[in-house]
């Protein structure tokens, strides 16, 4: 029933719709104008409604959200390249607003400006080689600083030394991530797929003698200020490891490993503090990777170094975990 | 007249464009094996004796559709010489499956346990390939059948250049794909 | 050609192979499954806002099975998200694109009286027609339509049991994209040809309109880069059903473990995405043309550095092809790689900047007049200039390891890309109206189109930036799991506001769009007072375009307003005045 009565209101608006512009069209016959030539008073019409909305509604919006949806955005970094990611974030930033607010008042000027009157007639001016040598030429300046300064942040998070960090793995799969400490020879055991099975969920090669201390968690805890190198794995398809935090983001791809090297510089007591209770430091994954794609997280925690240690020996390792079964 | 010439540029424009595509399909598929053998885990083996076969069959039809050509500018009849090429690009067709055949024995597969993309990117590739050259065969078909019929003529012969400039641009392409393979 | 076949309804209509009606078979296709595809949006959009929430609509549309008691299913979520991507990229913003302007105004600006092959011209829409065909078809099966994201990445999309959407409604869209590939191509080789060989006497190169100099590097760039994406997807077809491992290694999926070994699924994204970018000019490109030519027109001035325009599109097509890379600076690339295509991307916005600034040129001092297709032209430089600034942050690999994938990339794009394109279309529909119908499009339905979509669209997609600078990740059904994004309700409240506002309105153009080719008032030959070829062919739809001679070019396009002439636009085929130099 009350499709029936959808579509016949959709009828009577297109109906109605059809009626008004019928009128509108006898109205105009009636005047001896033709509907749909552009009169000055549209041009006027249409250059005024360009400026308020296009200019004065449109940039006082842009601040507005700025203004009130500014505080949602992520804290500041809380981790070393974290910190080298945000100022070249505020560069660039700052230029392209800045960009902004240049562009778009020109555009909205000239065309408010130079709309059509009865007095003014356009100026015929195809080409000026020197004007267009001129914006060629600053934006590849300021490109050029854009491009050197945003290559050396990321050289520097890319070839971060790693001699020192702690290694941990994080594997993901459909749909959680399950971490694993490498231990006190802090190498990771050699892992391979086949292998997973039963209690053993990363496939770790029991055989290689690296593999013995390696622990298996559900959480990932991390020293403050300590480097720590996430390796990755994926046991079914892309995953992405994002940890907005702490700027970082890297894919998990089954069949290859890949990594990314951080140093955490703020406890999450310290987090919590700055910026409410309830706040974690969150893993998510930020790669479409099936149904439950949405709701795929694992906690990080960043403490002291006492509150890892003694949060670390509680765990079994893996021979303790799987060997004594046996 | 100027438009037959005109008709005769733009038949052509298009057959050189659409090769351009394909050859940037070929491109794709062989950058792929070069970014694939990178990452190591590759299967190294032998190319199958009968691509040897395959590549003298599809020169020498070249040569055939070359020498129709020429025959029938000459004034002469063409029949023989496409005949021969259909008859050699059927060869190219059965020796490529003994090819297959022939990997299948030595243990290299396209797909299932014990595949290797290795083998299964030769597979693909050549099979790519045959389905063009199956356009191509189709092609010489029609202009076998439209020669019987004494459809070209000296001045006229749009059909047959065309067809050839394809069969050669296959038989490059074979000849890209068989080095590929081989030495690469 | 003057000879006049007999016409039936099957050869008019159905097949034929007058550029001008396959020109009209794209614009419609298009616009029927662009209003799916922007539905589609919206219901995603009402589970994003409301999650959880029941819908009469969602129930009404989706059936029991995709949105029990009215609530969204997540596997339909993906589904509508794929899919949305899928049609607007693809199906509207490239075939009904450049399907459409490019097979109206080829022959009608260059002055041939058709495409060099009529016959592959029409194989080109029935391609496309047939792949339109099973990608709806791929909407109502049994496990659902694609949904591994309009991307497709293996092993998502190459493994039934991983989604299920990567059932049936995989292979579906896999065969739709491979028809579409064979469309675009013969498309391509028709243009390019065209172009080339069937110019008028006097059309030189460097007396090309902007549009048909758009069209033709579109076509190249399509011609270059989509048999690639063909090699792609056969590839994927093979993994599917065949059981190669060119993308798949060491998966176990719901506990089964999978032969497959020595596959990279990198592999693929490297394929994809040699077309993927280049895809984002094929769409791009042809609006950059269609705005150029309405912004001259209406401005009553030539577009200001004619040969810059030519220049940084080429310049804009080269770098498109080499800048792929950075849709995959988080996948583990070599750190060297993503500095190279760090600088190769954002290179490409030196010649957009130039684009831009000449764009204003050309409306400083100007003459402006507000027809609807000149108001969304202007848009398309306000959109152009708001999504191609968010693009040196993008393509900043540093910084896009932080934004990868977030909602900052959806508002980036779907400004960037999506609204400019979109702003070009209808700027291109509004002002080539006249010529394909004979009649004039409602002006008052076109300012309130205008204005309530630039209204929505900066609504919908602005504030997406916001999203995404918070770390909220695309793709999500919901972001009730994660208690960080529970500040943002009241952003996705406002963006689905303005999705429903930005879909109704776009009923009304269609509305307008009908209801004008039917009842529309009479339109003159020339109603916009515009230089170019196509003008002078007559109202009436003729085989063959022009009724004797094919007129000769004697000058560019752009005399606008050129001092010393009698009237404020000198058409192409006017000679030069005694004493007269061309521009």
């Amino acid at each position: 029933m009350t499709n029936i009565l959808i579509i016949l209101v959709v009828f009577l608006l297109l109906a109605a719709l059809v009626q008004v512009i019928r009128v509108n069209e006898l109205l105009s016959e009636l005047k001896n104008q033709d509907l749909n030539k552009v009169t000055d008073k549209d041009n006027k019409i249409q250059a005024t409604l360009f400026f308020l909305i296009a200019g004065v509604a449109y940039l006082a919006l842009v601040l507005w959200q700025f203004k009130n949806w500014g505080p949602f955005l992520l804290p500041p970094a809380s981790s070393v390249h974290g910190a080298a990611i945000d100022s070249l974030m505020n560069f660039t930033m700052g230029l392209i607003i800045f960009v902004f607010f240049i562009t778009q008042p020109i555009l909205v000027w000239f065309v408010y400006k130079y709309r059509k009157t009865k007095t003014k007639s356009a100026y015929y001016y195809p080409h000026n080689n020197n004007l267009e040598k001129i914006w060629t030429i600053v934006p590849t300046i300021v490109l050029s600083a854009v491009i050197f300064y945003g290559m050396s942040v990321w050289s520097q998070i890319t070839n971060a030394d790693t001699s020192e960090s702690t290694v941990i793995e994080v594997y993901a799969k459909q749909f959680n991530w399950i971490a694993r400490y490498s231990g006190d020879d802090n190498t990771l055991g050699a892992a391979n797929f086949r292998l997973v099975g039963g209690k053993n969920t990363l496939g770790v090669d029991m055989e290689d003698i690296k593999a013995a201390d390696d622990k298996i968690t559900r959480e990932v805890h991390l020293v403050v200020d300590k480097p720590v190198l996430l390796r990755f794995r994926s046991q079914d398809v892309i995953h992405s490891a994002y940890l907005p935090h702490f700027r970082v983001q890297m894919n998990c791809v089954p069949g290859m490993t890949t990594q990314f090297a951080f140093t955490p510089t703020q406890t999450t007591a310290q987090m919590k503090q700055q910026e409410g209770e309830d706040f974690e430091f969150i893993l998510l994954c930020n790669k479409i990777c099936g149904v439950a794609h949405y709701n795929m997280q694992m906690k990080f925690v960043v403490e002291t170094q006492e509150e890892y240690d003694t949060w670390l020996t509680g765990k079994k390792t893996l021979s303790e975990k799987l060997l004594t079964q046996k | 007249m100027a438009i037959v010439l005109n008709q005769n540029k733009t038949s052509k424009q298009l057959l050189w464009v659409g090769i351009a595509g394909i050859v940037m399909f070929f491109a794709g598929l062989t950058s792929a094996v070069i970014v694939r053998k990178a990452e190591g885990n590759w299967l190294e083996f032998q190319m199958p004796d009968w691509f040897w076969i395959s590549t003298i069959a599809i020169i020498s039809s070249s040569i055939l559709l070359h020498i129709s050509k020429r025959a029938v500018k000459n004034g002469t009849s063409p029949l023989v010489f496409l005949l021969g090429a259909l008859a050699l690009g059927v060869v190219f067709t059965f020796s490529q499956f003994f090819g297959w055949n022939q990997l299948v024995s030595e243990g290299v597969y396209l797909t299932g346990e014990g595949s290797n993309p290795a083998g299964s990117f030769l597979y693909v590739i050549t099979l790519a390939h045959l389905l063009h050259l199956l356009g191509g065969l189709i092609a010489i078909s029609v202009t076998t059948v439209n020669s019987r019929r004494g459809k070209y003529t000296a001045e006229n012969y749009l059909g047959i250049e065309l067809t050839s400039t394809y069969w050669h641009f296959l038989g490059v392409l074979w000849l890209y794909l068989f080095f590929f393979f081989n030495y690469l | 050609m003057s000879d006049h076949h007999k016409e039936t309804f099957i050869t008019k209509y159905i097949f034929c192979q007058d550029h001008k009606m396959i020109a009209k078979q794209f614009l419609i296709t298009g616009m029927l499954m662009g209003v799916i595809g922007m539905f589609m949006s919206i219901l995603f959009r009402l589970q994003l806002s409301n999650p959880g929430e029941s819908f009469a609509v969602l129930e009404w549309f989706l059936g029991d099975k995709w949105a029990p008691g009215g609530v969204l299913d997540p596997n339909m979520y993906l589904s509508l998200v794929t899919m949305h991507g899928t049609i607007l990229v693809f199906w509207v913003l490239t075939a009904g694109l450049t399907g459409t302007f490019a097979n109206y105004l080829i022959p009608l600006q260059i002055g041939a009286r058709d495409m060099a092959s009529g016959f592959l011209n029409m194989l080109s829409y029935w391609f496309f027609f047939g792949a339109t065909i099973v990608m709806l078809i791929s909407l109502f099966v049994e496990s659902g339509p694609a949904s591994a994201g309009w991307t497709v990445y293996p092993p998502l999309s190459a493994l039934p049991q991983a989604i299920s959407g990567s059932g049936l409604g995989q292979d579906l869209w896999l065969v739709g994209m491979a028809l579409f590939i064979v469309s675009s191509l013969l498309g391509g080789l028709n243009y390019i040809v065209t172009i080339l060989n069937l110019r008028t006497k006097g059309m030189s190169m460097s007396r090309l309109p902007l549009t048909i100099w758009a069209l033709l590097i579109t076509a190249i760039i399509g011609v270059l880069t989509f048999p690639v994406l063909l090699a792609c997807a056969l590839l994927l077809i093979f993994d599917r059903s065949f059981g190669t491992s060119f993308y798949l290694s060491d998966i176990i999926i719901n506990g089964e473990m999978l032969h497959n070994t020595g596959g990279s699924p990198i592999l693929f994204e490297h394929l994809f995405w040699f077309l993927g970018h280049p895809e984002v000019y094929i769409i791009l490109l042809p609006a950059l043309g269609l705005v150029s030519e309405v912004m001259s027109v209406n401005s009553r001035k030539p577009i200001f550095g004619y040969k810059a325009m030519v220049g940084a599109m080429m310049a804009i097509a080269f770098l498109s092809c080499i800048v792929w890379g950075h849709h995959m600076f988080v996948t583990g690339m070599d750190p060297f790689l993503g500095s190279v295509f760090t600088f190769t991307t954002l290179l490409i916005a030196i010649p957009s900047a130039v684009k831009v600034f000449n764009y204003l040129t050309t409306l400083w001092r100007g003459s402006i007049r507000f027809t609807p297709a000149m108001l969304f032209a202007i848009g398309f430089v306000s959109t152009f200039i708001t999504g191609g600034l968010t693009g040196l942050i993008l393509g900043d690999s540093a910084l896009d390891i932080n934004v990868h994938d977030t909602y900052f990339v959806v508002g980036h794009f779907h400004i960037v890309m999506g609204l400019s394109a979109i702003y070009g279309m209808f700027a291109g529909v509004y002002h080539w109206f006249p010529k394909m119908y004979g009649r004039m499009m409602n002006k008052k339905l076109g300012y309130l189109h205008f204005w309530v979509t630039f209204i929505a669209a900066y609504g919908v997609f602005f504030p997406m930036h916001f999203l995404g600078l918070a770390g909220l990740p695309r793709r999500y059904y919901t972001n009730s799991a994660f208690p960080m994004f529970d500040n943002l309700t009241d952003i996705n409240e406002v963006i689905t506001f303005f999705s429903i506002i930005g879909g109704l309105v776009q009923l009304l153009f269609i509305f307008n769009f009908f209801y004008s080719i039917f009842k529309g008032t009479k339109s003159e030959q020339n109603p916009w007072k515009s230089n170019t070829l196509e003008w002078t062919a007559p109202v009436e739809r003729i085989h063959g375009n022009w009724p004797g001679e094919i007129p000769s070019v004697e000058r560019w396009a752009y005399d606008y307003s050129k001092p010393g002439m009698d009237e404020d636009f000198v058409m192409q085929n006017v000679p030069l005045k005694e004493g007269e130099t061309e521009h």
